[in-house]
C-alpha cells in the first residue's frame, strides 16, 4: 500500500462484528424500553411492583437509564463506528481478537448491570450506579475499544480523517476521562464502595459526569454517525464541511462546562453554577449549526421524506435533535430551571433527546444497514413507515404529557397567596393532580414499543431473506499514485488531521481545560466550610441506614437539597448549607421530586410514622404512589460490616474517633435497641432491633439534625 | 472559600479568558475559511460516498 504506483488490493472488512453489535442493540433496546414501560406504570399505579422488592422504581430505574445509554446506545454506536470507520479508513479493523474482547466484555458489563441492579448493588449515583468491580470491566473494555480504534486508524489507507472519525475520537478520550474520574472509590466490600468525592465536590464531579454522558456517548459519537450516514444515504455530501469543523471545536470545548446547570440554586458556590448557566446557553450556537448542516444536506433532494423511511428517521432524528438542544439550554437559565428543575419536564426532555434523537437515528442507520450488511432488500418499507409513524406518536405524547406534568407540577409547588403561605402545602395534592398524565406517558411509551415490535419484525424477516452463504464486504482498493492524492500542500489543519495523535491530544485538551477549571476549586472543600456551622459526622446506625437508602434508591425520587427559593424554604425549610453534606459519600441531592424532599425530614415525625409509612405509604398519606417496603421490617442489617464502613469513611476524612472505629457494630446495636424499643411502645411488633427499617429509621431522623444551621423560618399549617 | 473564588472575581484573568476563546473560535473561523481550502473540504466531504458498501 505504500507503493505509489496504481497499484489494486483486496481489502476485507470485518462485517461480523458489526452485525453482532447490531444484534445486541435490537435485543437490548427490547430491555430497555420494556423497563422503561413499567417504571411508568408504577408510577401512574403504585402496584406494578408486584410486591417484589426487586420490581421498585428504585431498583428498576437505573437498569433502565444503564440499559437505555450503555446497551441500547452504547452497542448502536460501536456497530456504526465499526461500520464506518472501516469504510473511511478503507482498512480492516485493527484487530479481530479484540473486537471480539470488545464485543463480549460489554455485553458481560450489560449482564452485570441487569443483575446487580435491581439487587440493589448500586453506587447510588445517576447513570454510574455500577459497583466498582463492574466499573474496572468497564474501563478495561473501554481500553480495548480504543486501542482497537486507534489501531485502526493508524493503519488507514486514506490519509486525511473525515470529521465523523474526530467526533469518535472526542467521544473515545472525554468518556474515558469521565468515567474514570467519576468512578474514583474506595471498596467496602465485593459490591459495595464509597465515591472518594463528597457533598458538593461529589455533586459536581457527578453531574460534570452526568452531562457529559449526555454529551459525549449520547450526543458527539451520533453526530459522527449522522455526518457519515445522512450523507450515505441520501448519496450527497454533508452541506458544509466547514461548518462540520467549526461544529466540532465548537461543541467540544463549550459541552464539558455545562455540567453545574444541573445543580442551579443550590448550595454549589454561585460561581460555579452561573459558568453552568453561561455555557450552557452558549451550547445553542453549535447544536443548532450541526442541526442545520445535517438537514441541509438534505438540499435538492427533500422529496425523499415523502418515500423513503429511512431519511425519514433521519429528518425525524435530526429535529428532535434540534429541540432538544433549543429547549436544554432553555432550562438551564436559572430562572426557568426553578421551575423544572426536579418536575418530570426534565423527564420528558430527556426522553425527547433518546427516544427522538439516539432512537430514531439508531433505526434509520439500521433500515440501511441491516440490508446492506446482509446483502438483500429490505422486507417492508410499508412496514418501516408505519413504524415512524407511530413512534413518532409515542414520542409526542411522551414529551408533551411530561412538560404539561413538569410544569404544573413546578408551578403547584410555588404557589403562594397573598397571605405568603403555600398555595398546596400537601406535596400529595401536586402528585394526584398529575397521575392522568403519567397515563398519557405510558400510552406514548407503549406506542414507541408497538414501532419497535414493526422493526425487530422487519429486521428479522428481513435476515430470514438474506442468502444463506454470508461473506464479508470486499473492497477492491486502487492505491493512488502519490501526486494524485490530496492535492493541496499538507499544513496546518491539514496536516493535523493526517496525525490523529496530535489531534487527539488537542481535543483531549479541549476537555480537559474546562474539567480542570470547574472542578479543581472545590477539591479543596475545606475552603467552603464555615467552621461555626459543622456537620457531625452519621453515627454508625445511621450509616448502615443511609447505605440502605442508598441500596433502594431512595434519591431517585427523594431530593435532600433544598434550594435557595422562597418556595422551596417555606415548604422544607431553611436552605441546605454546603457543611450539611460534607461527609456524604456519595452525595444524596437528587434530581427528581416524586416526593417531597427529605433534607429536613428528620425529628418531623415519630419513629412509628416512619415504620408505618415505610409498610405501607397510604396508612398515612390516603394517595401516595410509594411503594410498600415490607421487607425492610424482615431483612436484618449487617452489622459486623460497619467497623470495615466506618474505617473507610475516615480514609475518606470523616473524623470519627478510637472508640467509634473498633465498635461501630456494638455502639449501633445499642443505637437500634433505643429506636426498637421506642416503636414496640407506641405499638409496633417485638424484635426489631435488627431489622434494616430500624437502622434507616435513624437515618432519616438524622436528616437535617446534623449540622447547626440559620434559625428555622415558622413551619407551615 | 475567598482562595476558590479569586480567579473568577479577578476580571482581568476572565477576561483573558474570554479573549481566548474568543479568539479561539474567530480563528478556527477565518481558518476554514482561508484561502484555497474550498476544493481540499469539497474532496473531503466526498469521502462516505466514494464506496456503495
Amino acid at each position: 500500500m505504500e507503493n505509489r504506483t496504481a497499484q489494486i488490493q483486496n481489502i476485507t472488512y470485518d462485517d461480523g462484528i458489526v452485525k453482532k453489535f447490531m444484534l445486541a442493540t435490537i435485543v437490548w433496546a427490547g430491555v430497555a424500553f420494556t423497563v422503561g414501560l413499567l417504571i411508568a406504570l408504577q408510577l401512574a399505579y403504585w402496584k406494578f411492583n408486584f410486591n417484589l422488592e426487586w420490581l421498585t422504581f428504585g431498583r428498576l430505574r437505573p437498569l433502565h437509564t444503564n440499559a437505555a445509554i450503555f446497551a441500547f446506545a452504547g452497542n448502536a454506536i460501536f456497530a456504526g463506528i465499526y461500520h464506518s470507520t472501516q469504510r473511511l479508513c478503507k482498512t480492516r479493523l485493527f484487530s479481530d481478537a479484540l473486537s471480539n474482547i470488545h464485543f463480549w466484555g460489554w455485553q458481560l458489563i450489560i449482564v452485570a448491570a441487569a443483575i446487580t441492579l435491581p439487587l440493589g448493588l448500586s453506587q447510588a449515583k445517576e447513570y454510574a450506579e455500577l459497583e466498582w468491580p463492574i466499573d474496572i470491566m468497564i474501563t478495561l473494555v473501554w481500553v480495548v475499544f480504543a486501542v482497537n480504534f486507534f489501531g485502526t486508524l493508524a493503519r488507514r489507507r486514506e490519509k486525511h480523517l473525515y470529521v465523523a472519525l474526530w467526533f469518535y475520537i472526542a467521544t473515545i478520550i472525554t468518556v474515558a476521562l469521565l468515567h474514570i474520574v467519576n468512578s474514583i472509590e474506595i471498596p467496602v466490600a465485593f459490591m459495595q464502595s464509597y465515591p472518594v468525592w463528597a457533598g458538593i465536590q461529589d455533586a459536581l464531579v457527578q453531574w460534570w459526569y452526568g452531562h457529559n454522558a449526555v454529551a459525549f456517548f449520547l450526543t458527539t459519537p451520533f453526530l459522527g454517525l449522522m455526518y457519515y450516514y445522512v450523507p450515505k444515504v441520501v448519496n450527497r455530501p454533508v452541506y458544509s464541511y466547514r461548518l462540520s469543523i467549526i461544529h466540532f471545536w465548537a461543541l467540544i470545548f463549550i459541552y464539558i462546562w455545562a455540567g453545574p446547570h444541573h445543580l442551579l440554586y443550590t448550595s454549589l458556590p454561585d460561581w460555579a453554577q452561573n459558568l453552568g448557566m453561561v455555557f450552557s446557553i452558549m451550547l445553542w450556537a453549535p447544536s443548532w449549526g450541526g442541526m442545520i448542516n445535517g438537514l441541509l444536506t438534505l438540499r435538492g433532494v427533500w422529496h425523499l421524506v415523502r418515500t423513503e423511511p429511512i431519511v425519514k428517521f433521519f429528518v425525524g432524528a435530526l429535529t428532535f435533535y434540534g429541540m432538544v438542544t433549543f429547549e436544554g439550554p432553555l432550562l438551564s437559565i436559572k430562572s426557568i430551571s426553578s421551575v423544572g428543575h426536579y418536575t418530570d419536564w426534565i423527564i420528558g426532555h430527556v426522553h425527547s433527546g433518546t427516544l427522538g434523537w439516539n432512537g430514531f437515528l439508531i433505526f434509520g442507520i439500521f433500515y440501511y444497514l441491516v440490508p446492506k450488511l446482509w446483502k438483500t432488500e429490505l422486507y417492508s418499507k410499508k412496514l418501516a413507515n408505519q413504524h415512524f409513524w407511530i413512534g413518532l406518536t409515542g414520542v409526542l405524547f411522551y414529551y408533551i404529557s411530561m412538560v404539561t406534568a413538569g410544569i404544573t407540577q413546578g408551578l403547584m409547588w410555588r404557589a403562594i397567596d397573598p397571605k405568603g403561605q403555600l398555595v398546596y402545602p400537601d406535596f400529595i395534592e401536586t402528585v394526584t393532580r398529575i397521575i392522568p398524565l403519567y397515563w398519557v406517558r405510558a400510552l406514548g411509551g407503549s406506542l414507541y414499543i408497538v414501532g419497535y415490535i414493526l422493526f425487530v419484525y422487519n429486521i428479522v424477516k428481513t435476515i430470514k431473506s438474506a442468502p444463506a452463504s454470508q461473506s464479508d464486504t470486499v473492497v477492491e482498493y486502487a492505491a493512488p499514485a502519490k501526486s494524485e492524492q490530496i492535492t493541496s500542500p499538507e499544513q496546518g489543519h491539514r496536516k493535523l488531521e493526517g496525525m490523529a495523535t496530535v489531534f487527539s491530544i488537542l481535543a483531549f485538551i479541549a476537555v480537559l481545560v474546562g474539567s480542570l477549571i470547574e472542578i479543581y476549586p472545590t477539591l479543596s472543600l475545606q475552603k467552603y466550610l464555615n467552621p461555626e456551622q459543622m456537620t457531625e459526622p452519621y453515627t454508625a446506625l445511621q450509616l448502615a441506614g443511609r447505605d440502605i437508602y442508598t441500596k433502594e434508591g431512595c434519591y431517585l425520587c427523594h431530593s435532600q437539597m433544598i434550594r435557595q427559593l422562597p418556595d422551596d424554604v417555606l415548604r422544607y425549610g431553611p436552605a441546605s448549607t454546603i457543611e450539611e453534606s460534607m461527609y456524604d459519600h456519595p452525595f444524596q441531592w437528587g434530581s427528581k421530586r416524586t416526593g417531597p424532599d427529605l433534607a429536613r425530614v428528620g425529628k418531623k415525625y415519630p419513629n412509628l410514622w416512619h415504620f408505618r409509612h415505610m409498610l405501607n405509604p397510604r396508612d398515612i398519606t390516603p394517595n401516595s404512589i410509594m411503594p410498600n417496603y415490607y421487607w425492610l421490617a424482615e431483612n436484618n442489617t449487617d452489622f459486623f460490616i460497619l467497623r470495615k464502613k466506618v474505617s473507610v469513611m475516615k480514609m475518606l476524612g470523616v473524623p470519627y474517633n478510637d472508640n467509634m472505629l473498633a465498635n461501630a457494630d456494638r455502639l449501633a446495636e445499642d443505637e437500634a435497641k433505643i429506636i426498637a424499643e421506642d416503636l414496640e411502645k407506641q405499638g409496633a411488633p417485638k424484635g426489631l432491633e435488627r431489622k434494616e427499617i430500624v437502622a434507616l429509621i435513624a437515618y432519616l431522623q438524622s436528616l437535617g439534625q446534623k449540622a447547626k444551621v440559620a434559625a428555622p423560618v415558622a413551619p407551615q399549617k | 472559600m475567598k482562595e476558590g473564588l479569586k480567579y473568577f472575581t479577578d476580571t482581568h484573568l476572565t477576561s483573558i479568558g474570554l479573549l481566548l476563546f474568543f479568539t479561539f473560535f474567530v480563528g478556527i473561523v477565518f481558518w476554514v475559511f482561508r484561502k484555497g481550502s474550498k476544493n481540499y473540504y469539497n474532496q473531503s466531504a466526498q469521502m462516505p460516498l466514494e464506496d456503495d458498501l
